[in-house]
């Protein structure tokens, strides 16, 4: 594996040397918010930041995508091409290290071997993703320790850079990674390096204050879809589908038509389990009746069905949806009470 | 890499009025490509997405059996956008599937046994499929006897009458058809399926029933099957959830870990026993 230390004032040049180069993706100030955005000219790269309010899942699985396009013909519509939205060779810039492992989890239900995505899996393959770790864990609402990841874990990463104070170690830790090399100077990382990593991420770790039994509730999980807790996990929620829109991990899509005089488009949307409509049948019949079968899905999806479908939990910790859900339910404060059970 | 959701294009070849309430449709659609026909290889119980450019897709059962060659065929109840469409559909149409998809009747398990399909109402569309297979030249003696009780309210509501009537002319299949209430003109029998099961009382021994149908019906089914003796394992039906992506990946049709669309739609009791509740 490849590695190079860079000072910290040649980073931004850096950054912009490759948005000259291919698409970047990157965190920018946006109003209040910290947004992955596709950086343009005149638009500037944060060095400094904590996280992305939106989850750069959206890059890979867009929030809308034209899935297929058709025209109309004298017998009915014909196909006409996929959705011309695919994008170029992009590099994902900043991503902490939560939202990297969420690309790896979101991957095995996109990248089957019976049936692939296509759409994910071609964005996937063009994009190298540079994360960032976090020396200091930015929230308290951080938990990435209790489900698997860590401040400084580098899965899903190509090259992962690490703020060593004066200078940043970047390690180049796959074939894509490696393309990026170029860009990043020859100074090789020595030992010292290396060892002031370990150092930091040690320290990193122990920031993160908040665990929650992401594990040990499994067979719980396991043994109890019908209990009385579940009737007190819902009721302040409003069913507004923040939670789901805000998370790295959620990949639930509706699929629409839309049609403008003789041409239409295919398109997928996100959905979310959290809305009423989501299974309902045409019938009138919907197996999840009340927002207490919602609220049970969301959080079993997360830590037993997943965990059963695929291996990983389904969260990987990053606090979205405890800061963004606007009656402040918990999702680590429910893991709590049913260890407690 | 092959995109699962982009659709075969189909012709409607022909469209045949099952009933009398004129609210449910038989399709037969040929392919577009010959290269997409032989492709299209398909299993009774499987159910591909009907796709309606402009519209939406549906995902509905595969009412054909694979020894049906040249088109593939799906009956349709009217309900809401795309299948109220597929009803004013002419023939010529053109429009598109997607499939096959899910898994399927589990035909190595039923070979060698005894077979009793119970059909209520328009789900026996893919039962129809299992059936026309079954009885098909080259298969039928890979399997036992097989008893068909199938039920509709009344006459006019019952689907593939023509078929029904050459399958009571043969002697390889014991075929009991019954209606709520009779009229004027019915000679057949009268009464609901679940009673009519137990008139039948097809034997459990080395037998599997199959049974798919409205879930009143289901209900009451079910024990007249336990009273006979049959096991969990052996008693097989189908499940119906929303559906959009119909591969797994929407996150719409799951029953706890499994996702109908993908991993079923076809469950034994014994396998629905070990998943959560909510269907
Ligand atoms: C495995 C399977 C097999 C089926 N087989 C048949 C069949 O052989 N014949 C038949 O008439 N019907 C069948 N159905 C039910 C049929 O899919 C729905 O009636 C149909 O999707 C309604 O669509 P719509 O566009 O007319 O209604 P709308 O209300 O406009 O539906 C909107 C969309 O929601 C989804 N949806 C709504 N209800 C259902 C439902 N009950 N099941 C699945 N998706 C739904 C579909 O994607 C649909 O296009 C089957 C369902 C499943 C899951
Ligand atoms: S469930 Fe919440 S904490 Fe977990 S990944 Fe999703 S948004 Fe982040
Ligand atoms: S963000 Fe909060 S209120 Fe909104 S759907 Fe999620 S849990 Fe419910
Ligand atoms: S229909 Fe999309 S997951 Fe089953």
């Amino acid at each position: 594996m490849e590695k190079r230390l860079i000072k910290k004032d040649v980073l931004a040049g850096i950054v912009g040397k490759i948005a000259g180069d291919v698409n970047l993706v990157a965190p920018v100030k946006e109003e209040d918010n910290v947004l992955f955005e596709l950086v343009k000219d005149g638009v500037t790269a944060l060095s400094s930041y904590r996280n992305t309010k939106n989850a750069p899942k959206a890059f890979f699985f867009p929030r809308s995508e034209t899935l297929m396009r058709y025209t109309r013909k004298e017998k009915g519509y014909e196909f006409t091409g996929l959705g011309e939205d695919v994008s170029g060779q992009t590099v994902i810039f900043g991503v902490r290290p939560c939202d990297a492992r969420s690309f790896v989890i979101l991957d095995l239900l996109f990248d089957q071997d019976k049936y692939k995505d296509p759409y994910y899996i071609e964005k996937r393959a063009n994009t190298t993703v540079v994360a960032v770790g976090c020396t200091k864990p930015p929230y308290s609402t951080c938990f990435c320790t209790s489900v698997d990841g860590s401040p400084m874990s580098t899965e899903g990463a190509d090259v992962f850079l690490t703020d060593l104070g004066e200078s940043y170690l970047a390690e180049f830790l796959t074939d894509k990674g490696e393309k990026l090399l170029k860009y990043f100077g020859d100074a090789k990382a020595d030992a010292g390096a290396e060892k002031k990593k370990e150092e930091i991420a040690q320290a990193a770790a122990k920031e993160i204050k908040k665990t929650i039994p992401a594990h040990e509730i499994k067979a719980w999980l396991d043994a109890n879809f019908e209990h009385p807790f579940w009737e007190t996990v819902h009721k302040k929620c409003l069913a507004c589908g923040t939670c789901t829109f805000m998370c790295p991990t959620c990949h639930c899509f509706d699929i629409q038509d839309e049609v403008k005089a003789a041409d239409g488009k295919r398109i997928r949307n996100w959905d979310s389990c959290m809305f009423p409509l989501f299974t309902r049948e045409t019938s009138g019949h919907n197996p999840r009746t009340s927002q207490k079968e919602r609220w049970r899905q969301r959080f079993m999806h997360k830590f037993r069905y997943y965990v059963d479908m695929f291996g990983p939990i389904a969260c990987v910790g990053c606090g979205r949806c405890v800061m963004s859900c606007p009656v402040n339910i918990d999702i680590r404060k429910i893991a709590e009470d049913i260890s407690k059970l | 890499m092959q995109n699962p959701y982009v659709p075969i294009p189909v012709v409607v070849d022909k469209i045949i009025t099952e009933v009398d309430t004129k609210d449910i449709k038989t399709f037969r659609l040929a392919f577009q490509n010959k290269q997409d026909e032989e492709n299209f290889k398909y299993i009774p119980g499987q159910f591909a997405e009907l796709s309606v450019f402009g519209k939406g897709e549906s995902p509905i059962g595969i009412a054909s059996s694979p020894t049906q060659k040249g088109y593939i065929e799906f009956t349709v109840q009217r309900a809401g956008l795309v299948t109220s469409f597929l009803h004013e559909m002419e023939e010529g149409t053109h429009m598109g599937v997607r499939g096959p998809l899910g898994n399927s009747w589990p035909i190595e398990f039923l070979e060698g046994k005894n077979i009793v399909v119970v059909g209520g109402g328009f789900a026996f569309t893919t039962l129809r499929s299992l059936i026309n297979y079954m009885i098909h030249g080259d298969n039928r003696k890979r399997f036992g006897n097989i008893t068909v009780i199938y039920g509709a309210r009344n006459p006019g509501l019952l689907i593939y009458k023509d078929e029904l009537k050459e399958w009571e002319k043969r002697d390889d299949l014991n075929i009991n058809v019954t209606v709520d209430k009779g009229d004027d003109t019915w000679k057949g029998r009268e009464g609901f399926v679940p009673a009519v099961c137990r008139e039948v009382a097809p034997s459990s021994d080395n037998a599997v029933a199959v049974i798919c149908g409205p879930p009143i019906m289901i209900r009451f089914t079910l024990p007249v099957f336990f009273d006979l003796k049959f096991s969990k394992e052996n008693i097989i039906t189908s499940l119906e959830m929303r559906m959009k992506c119909g591969i797994g990946k929407c996150g719409r049709c799951n029953v706890g870990h499994k996702y109908v669309c993908k991993d079923g739609p076809v469950f034994s009791l014994a396998e629905l026993d070990k998943l959560t509740k909510e269907y």
